[in-house]
This record gives C-alpha cells, structure tokens and sequence, in this order.
C-alpha cells in the first residue's frame, strides 16, 4: 500500500466521521443525557388558544356528534351510548382527560423536567401529569389515563448555509422596487446560517380507553398516540407558540389515523396556573327545529 | 494529483450530502378536516366565528354580510384569500426551483387546486415590495428554514374572509406560515395578524398528507353567470337585520355572545363564564383608527412602478401621479403637490426624454395640480406652446374660485360626460363623475387597460365628498359602477386592467369593488337611519361605518357619514 493510497483512506475516513458526526446532530456530539441534548427548549408554562374546534373543545357537543373523527362502527356504537352522568357515578370523570384527549382541553401546560431523562407533563385541565421517558423501553402493567410515554428527540442535520443568489423572477403584474423581479434584489443579505431547530416525538401506549372528545367519542386501550412537539420559530417581539402535532391510530373505534394540531403560546410565569379537578359540563339540549 | 482530485470530489459529497439532508416539502399534499370540519367542507351553516379573535369591526361587518354578494359579478369567481385558502377543501403540490450554479433552492412554488391559485415562495433573501405596489390573493412571499421548520412571511393580501360566513379580513393581513413534515404528514400553522379584524393573532393549523396516486381534480373552472339582476345594488343586512346570524347557535346550542366573542373566547378562562352563562365582554373598540399609510405621500425620492403596457405611477409626490410615454411624447395625469414639483420632473425625465404633451387634472385639489405650471412649462405642444392641462370644467371653476394662478389653471376642458382623444398609440377616454368634487375626471388608457381614479377611489382613506361643489354620493357610487365595467380581469378576480387610485396603492377590478360595496352599504344604512327619522348626531352615534374605520380611519369615516347624511337628507 502506497502512501499516497493510506492518505486516501485516511482522509475518507475522516470525512466520513464528519459527515456521520453531522448528521446525528446534537445526539452524536456525546451529549450525556436528554436535557442536555435537547435541540429546542419546550419547558415552561403554555397557554392553549383555542382557536379550532372550538364547538368540541370549549362546549361538551351533544351525544352523536362525531363530526370529522373517522370513526368505525364499534366506535360510533360506544359514542352513541356515551352518558355523562353514568361516568361520573361510576369515577369516570377523568375519561376525558386521557393522554388522546387531554391535548384538546382547553387549559394550560407547564412542561418541566423531572430529571435527566424525564420531562413532566403537567396540565391544570383535569389536574393531570405525564411523563415522557427518554432512552426507556418497555411499558408499564397497569394502565393509567395518561399511560407510557416513550420520547425522542429529532434534530435536523445541519444544513449549508446560505440562500439562494436572487434570479429570474416571473411576474407577470406590475413591478416595484425592491420587490423581486427579473434581476432586482432588495433583500438583506442571507444570514448564511441557519439555527439549529429539531422537536419532540413521544409515541404513548398502555393507556386506559378515553375519550378524543368530551361527548364520549372514544379512543381504545389498543390504540397508539403518537405527538410531535414543535416550539415554532419567532421573531422579536412575536408570540412563541408551541404545536403539538397529535395522531391517534386506533385499529378499533378508528378506520384511519386521526390527525390533530394543537396551539399553546408562551406565557411568562405561572401566575395563571389553576388547577381544576376532571369536570365536564354536560351538552346542551337537542336542537330545535324551528327552521 | 490524485490525490487532491480524490480530495476534491469527497469533500463535494460531503457538502452535498449535507444539503441533500434538508427535509423536503416538494410534492402533491391533500388535506384532512379532521377539525373545524363544519366550517371547511360543508360550510352550509351560517353564523360559525367561534375561535376566531374578530373585533367589532368584524362583528358588525359579519352581521351585515349577505351571502348574495357573491352573486354579483365581480364577486362570483372571486378566490380564497391566503389565510383562508388552505382552510378549504384543497389538495396542493409544491415543487423548487433551483440556482443551476449552485443548485440551492430560489423559490418553493405551489399549485393549488382550489381556485388553481400559484404562488412563490422565494427563499432568496429579497424585499417585500412597498406599500404602493399591487395586492394579490396569494399575496408576496419569503421563506427561510429554521431546523426542519420552512418558514414564511406573507404581506400584500387582497382582502376576503376568515370563514365564509362573513368573519372578514383584511388587505392589512400578514401571515406567518410554518411548513413541519413527519414523514408523509405535512403540517402546516398559520399565524394570521389583521390590525383591522382582530384583536389577536389569529392561529389555526390544518394537516395534509402526501398523495400516493395523484389524481386529477386539480382544475377549478369558473364562470361568470348572470343569475339575477341586482341593478347596482350590494345585498347587505341593516343591523338586527341578518335572518341567519344565529343558525349555527341554534344548531350546536351555543349563545351567540359566545361564537363571535372574539379573543376572550380563546382563553381557558372563558370556560368559567361559559359554564355559568355569563356572555364574554365584548370588545367594543376598534382598531386604530389612524391609516397604515406608512409610506408618506410626499417623500424625497419620487418612485416610479410600470403599472402596464405604456403607464407607470409615480409615488412620492402628493396624490398619485400617473405617466404615459410613447413616440408621441408624455402625458402627465396629475401632478402632485407643488412642493415636490421639480422632484417630479426629475422622475418624469428618468422614464422618458420625449416632450411633456399634455397633462390631465383629474380634480382640482392642491395635491393633484400642484405641479400643473412647472409641468406644464416644461413640456410643449406641437405648437411650441406650455404643455396643455385638460380637465372638466368643474375643476376649472374650482381652481378659479381658489385664485389659483392662471398658469396653473386647465383651460382645456370638457363639459360633456365623456371625452376621448388619441395619443402614443391608444385611445384615452375621459369621464365625468362628479363624486369628491364638481369636476372629478376618470381617465382610461385603452390599450394600456389601465383606468385612473382621480379621488373618486383612494386605498388610504373613506370618499371625500365636497357636497358644497356640487359632488354627490350618486356621482361617486356611478363613478365607482363605471370603473367597475370598465374593468375586466385576467383570471379570478386578478389582473386585467390595472387601476391608479387618487392615493394609496395600485389596485384591480377586486380591490375596486371593495370599495364600491362598502360605499353602497354604508349609504344603504344611512339612508335607512334617514328614513327613520335620526338626527346626524344619531347617526354618527350609531357609527355606520364601523367595520371599516380600521382601515381607512374614523376621522376620514365621520366626515363621510356626514357628507352623506347631508345628502340624503336633503333628498327627503
């Protein structure tokens, strides 16, 4: 083997370390534990704006009203016998508040770590906790409202910097300046770089069978949760939000997954926090059919 | 040598690979309506604001709003604006392009198929344009990746709606997006920011999915239909008057209070008062009521936009000024305010070198003639002589009545309702309506299709109507109708002929019939208040114009309520 040939491989092999180094991001840089590898920080108290499904979220809809959740037959058949008052004789009040419905209540979150790889989870709605387990397997015997979280976190490998050169635009419209167009740049330089980003995947099993809405529509103890956390970019000055992407995959109250996205702005302190226990108002009476 | 070649072409794979590793949002997407499911696809029931942070202003035009409107004309193939398109029923498909140097992304652009509505995403670090420029309804867009999150900004908006039960937005909108894929889920936030509407940020988020299969409903046809004839009328509800305002409360059992609530609605807290019956505290303020006009009138630099074909607008100077330029020379319509004069004959000169033919006042306001004898002393006819200021009469009269000088004064003037000549290749065709003056002139440039309003339309304020002229809200109304049918556009509602308005930024057929309708409705509801025996103290109490004043400011709208009671009273 020649020298040059061994400066070669050398040089591949570093290169190819490099690259491997890059593309695990802040989980292959022998950070030692979750908190420290942490690609966004999500701690700290959360406000939902309850700006969609405002009529299930806000109210208790009437019995039946199943609108948009794909539903199976077995699922329409328990939500039809949902009963408000025959779950909170029999201490069921929490049903509502399981880790596929919990999302939805409108309340806040105060997300915190418990230590090194547990990050609490705890909702004033309901007075409810998880806990997301980094790094763990396995699944609890006993089965609980909020079940067994299992979490990861996802970083996007970086990523060259820079952003395009300006080109050829293609309006067809009036033109003004600094507004694009054939040649014209009148942007501010790129920043060359951009920052570094990643979210929260937790994947939730072992739960008790719960409600997705307030009026009994239902999830099963045979279903997966799984959430993506997302603390979306902002500018100075803007709101922080935080998007919790939710997808319920139930082989038997569902015919399909159930996708959600839920909203929570930042709020400086937990001077808003108040706790309430499981409660659901009832619906309201049937409609009348006066048009 | 090799070994620098072998160097070379691995560390070219490095980089490369690297940026491969950026996530991907290329592709066709269709939607889930797994929420707000009532809203998005059936649609049917009127009546739906609930978490939608609307403000009075959006209450009171929510409630006036007939869905009939959209039997209008202008208004039948009208497209969902971009906070509200993606709301929709809709599959879309995203695709880059790139920089063939350096193969990194310039733009994202997409395909909608609601409406078949492009727009551009451009990642290259470039400038929103000004305040002046055109508005669309997919409005002008940037981008930047932060991590796995493609963020966009949006600005220049045409106005629509936040739910198609009336819950309004505004041309003040911007909207910042977060594009967020897991693997064949691609969801999409919208944080929607209305100064006129609403109160709050206005946030939804909605999920799609990748399309396996590609089908082929991707193509929205729209004709225009005349169904009924409405005969200039906008079908609009006088307040307590919407038949249909409560039908989704009475269908779901919830108070109306409750639904159109606004931003306190949003809050855990509200379930408290909800529980207990107790309506939310409606907000009752408005926007300011100060004009967004962030750009001022009068500025140190005169910037010129090619509107279309052979007309540009020059902005800067006072009102608008619009410039023709041809073989035949210049024609100047307005020219501005006097103090930025000789700043608009520099801007002039930069367009075009060829003598100052003619100029047309479209009224007789100092911020429209301003310039008339510097312009006119600069350029020359034929004949050798100043250039020559064409206006109606009425303007003259006006201009006569204010001493103004001689030499700025229009002694080329019609009286007929319509004028037309011939220059730079295009027919020019001059109409009277008396509107915000006696002697308000509209000017279309035929073969440029390219209308100029003069202040009988403004982007920036309400109509000023001088009743004392002689100006009339039936002048103003007709004069906005002929416009109307003048004005055609290219495709859904965009485009087409191209309009300068007095003030404020360069408009289309869809910004025009805005302005139009708001002008009906607010006569309609005077008129109904005059009917009834109000006082104008009465009136102005009742605030007719409420659900615009955030727009174009409440000083400017109690002038106009005035102006039209004055009328309308007189009329009775």
């Amino acid at each position: 083997m020649t020298r040059g040939v061994t400066g070669l491989i050398t040089t591949t092999a570093i290169l190819t370390a490099v690259i491997a180094l890059h593309a695990q991001g802040p989980r292959g840089r022998g950070a030692a534990n979750a908190r420290t590898a942490a690609p966004v920080d999500l701690t700290g108290y959360w406000v939902s704006v309850v700006s969609e499904d405002w009529r299930f979220r806000m109210a208790t809809p009437r019995r039946g009203d199943y609108e948009s959740v794909p539903i199976s037959g077995e699922g329409r058949r328990i939500a039809d016998a949902w009963d408000l008052a025959r779950d909170d004789a029999a201490g069921l009040q929490c049903k509502a508040f399981g880790a596929g419905g919990i999302m939805r209540q409108p309340g806040r979150l105060h997300i915190a770590w418990q230590d090194d790889s547990t990050l609490k989870l705890e909702f004033d709605a309901g007075s409810q906790t998880r806990l997301l387990r980094f790094g763990r397997g396995g699944a609890p015997g006993e089965k609980t409202w909020q079940g067994y979280s299992l979490a990861e976190w996802e970083s996007p490998p970086p990523v060259r910097g820079g952003n395009a050169r300006a080109q050829i635009g293609n309006s067809t419209g009036p033109i003004a300046p600094g507004g694009g167009g054939r040649g014209q740049r009148g942007g501010p330089t790129p920043s060359g770089s951009i920052s570094q980003g990643g979210d929260l995947k937790v994947v939730t099993t072992g739960f008790r069978e719960g409600y997705l809405r307030k009026n009994g529509v239902s999830y099963s103890e045979n279903a997966t949760i799984t959430e993506y956390f997302h603390r979306l970019p902002a500018e100075p000055g803007e709101d922080t939000w935080l998007l919790v992407i939710t997808v319920v995959e139930d082989p038997r109250y569902l015919t399909q997954p159930f996708y959600t996205s839920t909203q929570f702005k930042l709020e400086p302190d937990g001077s808003k926090w108040a706790p309430k226990p499981c409660h659901t108002d009832p619906p309201p009476p049937p409609a009348s059919s006066s048009r | 040598m090799l070994r620098r070649a072998a160097l070379a072409a691995l560390l070219t794979l490095a980089l490369s690979t690297a940026a491969r590793a950026q996530i991907s949002i290329v592709g066709e997407w269709t939607g889930r309506y797994h929420e707000d499911n009532t809203d998005r696809i059936p649609g049917d029931v009127q009546g739906d604001f609930t978490g939608v942070p609307m403000n009075a202003a959006a209450r009171r035009y929510a409630e006036s709003y007939d869905v009939r409107r959209v039997n209008l004309l202008e208004h039948q193939c009208e497209p969902y604006s971009l906070p509200h398109i993606y709301r929709g029923p809709l599959q879309f498909r995203v695709w880059e392009e790139k920089d063939p140097a350096t193969q990194e992304v310039i733009a994202y652009h997409e395909y909608i198929g609601t409406y078949m509505q492009y727009r551009t995403i451009w990642m290259d670090g470039r400038a929103h344009p000004p305040d002046y420029a055109p508005h669309t309804f997919m409005g002008f867009s940037t981008g930047e990746w932060r991590g796995d999150v493609l963020t966009v900004r949006t600005t220049h908006i045409k106005k629509e709606f936040y739910r198609r039960s009336g819950a309004p937005s505004s041309d003040w909108t911007t909207v910042v997006e977060h594009y967020i894929r897991h693997g064949n889920l691609l969801s999409h936030v919208m944080i929607i920011t209305d100064p006129v509407y609403l109160n709050e940020p206005f946030v939804n988020s909605q999920e799609f999915v990748l399309m396996e299969r590609g089908n082929q409903n991707w193509l929205y046809n729209c004709e225009y239909v005349m169904e009924v004839l409405l005969s200039g009328g906008v079908p609009n509800f006088l307040e307590g008057q919407n038949p249909f305002i409560e039908d989704f409360a009475k269908k779901f059992g919830l108070p109306l209070a409750a639904i159109w609530g606004g931003a306190e609605t949003t809050y855990p807290e509200f379930m408290t008062k909800f529980a207990a019956g107790v309506a939310p505290t409606l907000v009752n303020e408005v926007a300011p009521a100060i004009p967004r006009n962030t750009t001022p009138e009068i500025r140190d630099t005169i910037e010129a936009i090619h509107v279309q074909g052979a007309v540009y607008m020059l902005a800067g100077a006072g009102a608008n000024v619009a410039v023709q330029i041809g073989d035949d020379g210049v024609l100047v319509v307005d020219t501005g305010a006097a103090v930025a004069r000789e700043r608009l004959i520099d801007a002039i000169r930069k367009l075009s070198s060829k003598p100052i033919r003619w100029i047309i006042n479209t009224n007789a306001d100092p911020d429209h003639t301003g310039g008339n004898e510097t312009i006119s002393q600069a350029g020359e006819t034929v004949n050798g002589n100043p250039a020559a200021i064409i206006a109606h009469e009425g303007a003259l009269a006006r201009m006569t009545a204010m001493n103004r000088p001689i030499t700025e004064r229009p002694l080329n003037t019609f009286f007929e309702p319509e004028r037309d000549f011939y220059f730079n290749g295009e027919a020019i065709r001059l109409y009277h309506f008396p509107g915000h003056t006696a002697g308000d002139a509209i000017v279309y440039f035929r073969g440029s299709d390219v209308l100029v309003s003069g202040d009988l339309f403004l982007t920036t304020t309400f109509p000023a109507i001088d009743v004392e002229d002689g100006a009339g809200i039936d002048g103003l109304i007709d004069g906005l109708n002929k416009m109307l049918d003048i004005a055609v556009p290219k495709y859904l509602q965009e485009g087409g002929t191209y309009v300068i308005p007095g003030h404020g930024r360069v408009c289309d057929e869809a910004d025009l019939v805005e302005y139009r309708d708001m002008v009906v409705i607010i006569r309609d509801r005077i008129r109904d208040m005059v009917d009834r025996g109000l006082t104008l103290d009465q009136v102005k109490a009742a605030r007719p114009s409420l659900d615009y004043d955030g727009r174009y400011g409440a000083e400017s709208g109690a002038k106009f309520v005035e102006s039209v009671f004055r009328i309308l009273s007189r009329k009775k």
